[in-house]
């Protein structure tokens, strides 16, 4: 999968023409669809191993493979990583998050359930969501 | 200004999307919210000072009813309106669809004025409902509206598809299975002129009713059967049952599940984290299977193919009378409801056309041809004399900031809308006034950039100058220091790739922002027997990775020995290394040994130097060692300058030989930090002067490597060596006047890598190979399995079978000493 993204680019702004300006920002980004897949995985073990209470090192593993991903998956200087929203406030300014409210309140709502986290591509100091999280919220009251 | 109309709108139902005709091509415009979806829902929502559009309106579709609206299509052309609960108000139906249009406009990324569409409309519009969306699409701004019907948009984009078909004369349907809506049309063409015959439908059937049907008859039933439940059913649908949560998560697992068996024979849908009305935890998977998805579906698909029938019937046609069925929609990904309508109709189904996006696409190529008829602005944009001043925190290490702004200009009747680079956070629009105050969210540990853009009423973009505003969240903090030097791991070299030396494998690199953690996984050189004094030595020093070892500062030692292990840990067992340093640079080092399970961790504080008596000894040891070598080189090779200057360095070294010596292992003074700063300037002298010389001899180990492998490459070698050849020596300008000697070293790896690449593909260096490996049978490591090797080695030689004897060759330098591996695998030189 390509993509390509807009990198900002605060200071160059000034100095370059438009032109120029437009072929720095763009930075092309691969990575295999499946990534996305096997870190939807990684995130399930590690949300089920959550509920193992006898001692293990499966975490470690779990650490590795998020490692892998996010230092040597893809080309220098750009890494996958996720994050779960778990327990994080929402509203509708969130545009990372597909979320189903559930009850009967809509107000002062938190995320309760993740099916799947979000996942962000990182390349220099910015990032993009390539995946949204998908998730189940509720109201707080 | 472009003369055509060239846009197109399909303002859906359920979704919408806008595309584009360009030089014979349609562009669809992906959502700029939404990552690979060319999409938008159709739904508005309406805060007290905000509207959002799309996918988080739906959210609260159902929850918040009193602000949320969609499907409101379906009422186009009536009087009802929708009382707005937020805003104390009445909202028509075209006043929403005007919502749609004019977020859809925002999705046109070249930040063109969309000034004239064609929008498409079902075949069932009446001409009070076609009025009503032109008047929706002139509420959005657009000064000319051309209609079109959705079955001829979906026919279109088939027929531009397939220029080759000749499509003149003909009839065919178009079958269009969405997420909440159906209809089928019949078209005919006479003459180059497509025509609408008849159409049916049903507002209320799509494939969110097959996602129900699989929680209804297969999710529920399971449960039911097998967990205890009281009233199961009620409490997922109720929006008080105790289950309601459960009802949406199993929803979203159908709907993967039957996205799934679209490709799939079957599907898992696994069930986890749920409790029973025991509180007996439940984690199973049901599987299922596509023929049984099928039956669930079968009376849903039947129901559209009876309106087939009667399209035909009314019409007095037969099923040979139609070309083909046209399927659009996104249920029509569905196999079976492709296959089911071809099969009970006798009439060929039609994928060839995106479903999602075939209508929006149909409407672009119409407006390709379709002339503006309006007198267009030509300086629409202007900033108006709009100045922006924003004040904000440049860093932060809060998950929001405020963003507060002061807006100078005539402001009336525009808006504003700030939105996060990265997708993650969009306010929505909201009416601009003179001074506006924001929370905006921050991703942590990272540079969070924000849009800021202005927008009339028709949601044109006023330009501004305004910049875009970053604000740098955690590690990226302004006060957050830089590294100075580079953060090493010394570790013995892998001896075949690296040479036979220590060297310093980087951490975290020279200017990297603090907080930095980083984990690499190592394998052991030698074995460290239970309760034995065999040691792991970890030492982090500070400093050019590119120098010696004994050049930088050791910030971090400590020592592993085999009292601490539980069990023997082997050579080559594998040993993780984690680095955390922390903004004031505490360093954690945390040691890992997966072969006993043990972890162990040590922090260094800065301000204390951890060097013990033995390891500086040790240390000024090697050092004194590596000066005598160099120094011997040296005169060998008749460079008496830097001989002299390397014999100076020698007696400042003799005497801190002498000095560290008298100190007592367990000394407290500051000596052995004294000792280990003047043994860290003696190593970068010893650096500096022999630098160049050690660049040198790499240059011409290069050199010598770069002819060994030409010849190689042009006896043996095929186009992709050549080239893979010339690739390394058009960097050479690169790395050969590096001083880093490191990058000619990768460089010559690169040589002998390729050239034994090729080497090893050719049948008369392998035969070679063989007979110099049998020479010394007396080398190998286990007698028994190399005198099979060679047997077998011999017999391939007789059968000219080339990939067993390289195979063997294998076989036969795994069996030699180590040192011995190496040079025979490249074959350079004897062992």
């Amino acid at each position: 999968m390509d993509l390509i993204l807009s990198i900002p680019t605060l200071y160059l702004r000034r100095i370059l023409t438009n032109k120029m300006q437009k072929k720095m920002n763009e930075v092309l980004i691969k990575y295999p669809r499946n990534y996305l897949n096997i870190l939807n995985q990684i995130f399930e073990i590690e949300t089920k191993l959550r509920k193992i209470s006898e001692p293990n090192s499966i975490q470690r593993n779990i650490d590795k493979l998020k490692n892998i991903f996010s230092t040597e998956a893809l080309s220098e200087g750009q890494s996958l990583f996720y994050h779960n929203p778990i327990g994080e406030n929402y509203n509708e300014t969130r545009t990372d998050c597909d979320a189903t409210i559930t009850g009967s309140g809509h107000d002062n709502l938190r995320i309760v359930e993740v099916i799947k986290p979000i996942i962000y591509v990182k390349y220099g100091q910015s990032q993009m969501i390539v995946q949204k999280a998908i998730v189940i919220v509720e109201s707080k009251q | 200004m472009e003369k055509m109309i060239n846009f197109g709108i399909d303002l859906g139902t359920t979704n919408s999307a806008i595309a584009k005709f360009v030089k014979g091509e349609v562009e669809v415009f992906k959502n700029p919210l939404e990552t690979g979806k060319e999409t938008l829902p159709s739904v508005v929502y309406y805060k007290k000072d905000k509207v959002v559009i799309g996918s988080r309106a739906r959210t609260y579709f159902e929850k918040d009813a009193k602000n949320v609206f969609g499907t409101f299509k379906r009422k186009m052309g009536t009087t009802e309106s929708f009382k707005v609960k937020n805003l104390d108000q009445s909202k028509t139906p075209v006043e929403l669809s005007a919502e749609i249009i004019k977020e859809l406009k925002g999705f046109v990324h070249s930040g063109e004025i969309v000034d004239s569409a064609v929008i498409t409309i079902p075949a069932s519009f009446d001409v009070i409902q076609s009025n009503a969306t032109k008047e929706a699409g002139f509420l959005a701004g657009l000064k000319q509206v051309i209609l079109l019907q959705e079955p001829i948009a979906a026919s279109l984009a088939y027929a531009n598809k397939h220029k080759e078909q000749d499509l003149r004369n003909g009839q065919w349907l178009v079958y269009d299975l969405g997420g909440g809506t159906f209809d089928v049309a019949l078209i005919r063409i006479k003459d180059g002129e497509m025509k609408v015959l008849d159409h049916e439908g049903d507002n209320f059937l799509g494939g969110a009713d097959f996602d129900n049907l699989i929680l209804e008859e297969m999710i529920v039933p399971y449960l039911d059967e097998n967990f205890t439940f009281n009233n199961l059913e009620d409490d997922l649908k109720s929006e008080k049952g105790k289950h309601n949560a459960l009802y949406y998560k199993l929803l979203l697992k159908a709907e993967e599940a039957k996205i799934s068996l679209s490709a799939r024979t079957s599907a898992e849908i696994e069930l986890s984290d749920i409790k029973d009305d025991n509180d007996e935890d439940i984690d199973v998977s049901i599987e299922i299977t596509r023929s049984e998805f099928e039956s669930l579906v079968k009376e849903c698909v039947d129901k559209t193919i009876e309106m087939i029938k009667k399209i035909l019937v009314h019409n007095s046609l037969k099923p040979s009378d139609i070309q083909f069925t046209l399927m659009v929609g996104g249920s029509t990904y569905i196999p079976y409801v492709r296959k089911r309508v071809e099969e009970i109709l006798q009439i060929p189904v039609n994928c060839d056309i995106d479903p999602t996006t075939a209508i929006a696409i149909g409407a672009a190529y119409y407006a390709g041809t379709k002339e503006k008829n309006f007198e267009q602005e030509l300086s629409k944009k202007s900033d108006g004399g709009i100045k922006v001043r924003f004040a904000y925190q440049k860093a932060s290490q809060e998950d929001e900031e405020i963003l507060a702004g002061k807006i100078e200009g005539n402001i009336d009747g525009l808006f504003y809308r700030i939105i996060r680079e990265d997708k993650g956070f969009d306010s929505g629009i909201k009416k601009l006034t003179s001074r506006i105050s924001e929370d905006i969210p921050l991703v942590k540990d990272s540079y969070n950039f924000f849009r800021f853009t202005i927008y009339d009423d028709k949601n044109n973009i006023i330009e501004t100058d305004i910049e875009l505003i970053g604000i740098a969240q955690g590690k990226y903090n302004v006060a957050g220091q830089p590294l100075p030097n580079d953060i090493c791991l010394q570790r013995d070299s892998d001896i075949d790739l690296e040479g036979k030396s220590t060297i310093l494998d980087r951490y975290f690199e020279k200017n990297t922002l603090l907080p930095q953690k980083r984990s690499k996984s190592h394998y052991l050189n030698k074995t460290i027997i239970k309760g034995s004094n065999e040691k792991i030595k970890i030492n982090i020093l500070e400093g050019p990775h590119s120098s010696l070892p004994e050049a930088n500062s050791s910030i971090g030692y400590f020592e592993i020995t085999g009292t601490q292990v539980t069990r023997d840990i082997v050579r080559g067992a594998e040993i993780e290394i984690s680095l955390e340093m922390s903004e004031s640079r505490d360093l954690k080092v945390i040691v890992y040994i997966p072969m006993s399970d043990q972890q162990f961790t040590k922090v260094f504080n800065p301000t204390q130097r951890h060097t013990t008596v033995e390891n500086l000894i040790d240390e000024v040891d090697t050092l004194n060692e590596t000066l005598e070598s160099e120094i011997k080189e040296a005169v060998d090779r008749e460079d008496y300058e830097t001989a002299e200057t390397l014999n100076n360095i020698k007696k400042k070294v003799d005497i801190l030989i002498n000095d560290s010596n008298q100190l007592t292992k367990d000394d407290v003074t500051d000596k052995k930090y004294q000792y280990e700063d003047i043994k860290r300037k003696i190593a970068q002298e010893v650096d500096n002067a022999t630098k160049d010389k050690r660049i040198s001899v790499l240059k011409n180990q290069y050199n010598e490597d770069k002819t060994w492998c030409k010849k190689i490459v042009d006896e043996n070698g095929n186009d992709h060596d050549q080239k893979l050849f010339y690739e390394i020596v058009s960097r050479e300008q690169a790395f050969l006047n590096s001083i880093t000697p490191a990058k000619i070293m990768e460089a010559i790896d690169e040589m002998i890598t390729l050239g034994s690449n090729v080497l090893w593909r050719t049948p008369s260096f392998l035969e070679a190979r063989f007979n110099r490996l049998i020479e010394k049978p007396q080398l190998f490591n286990d007698q028994e399995q190399a005198k099979s090797l060679i047997e077998s080695g011999k017999l391939a030689i007789a059968n000219k079978n080339f990939d067993r004897l390289k195979e063997i060759n294998w076989g036969l330098i795994s069996l030699l000493p180590k040192n011995a591996q190496s040079d025979a695998r490249t074959g350079k030189i004897g062992f």
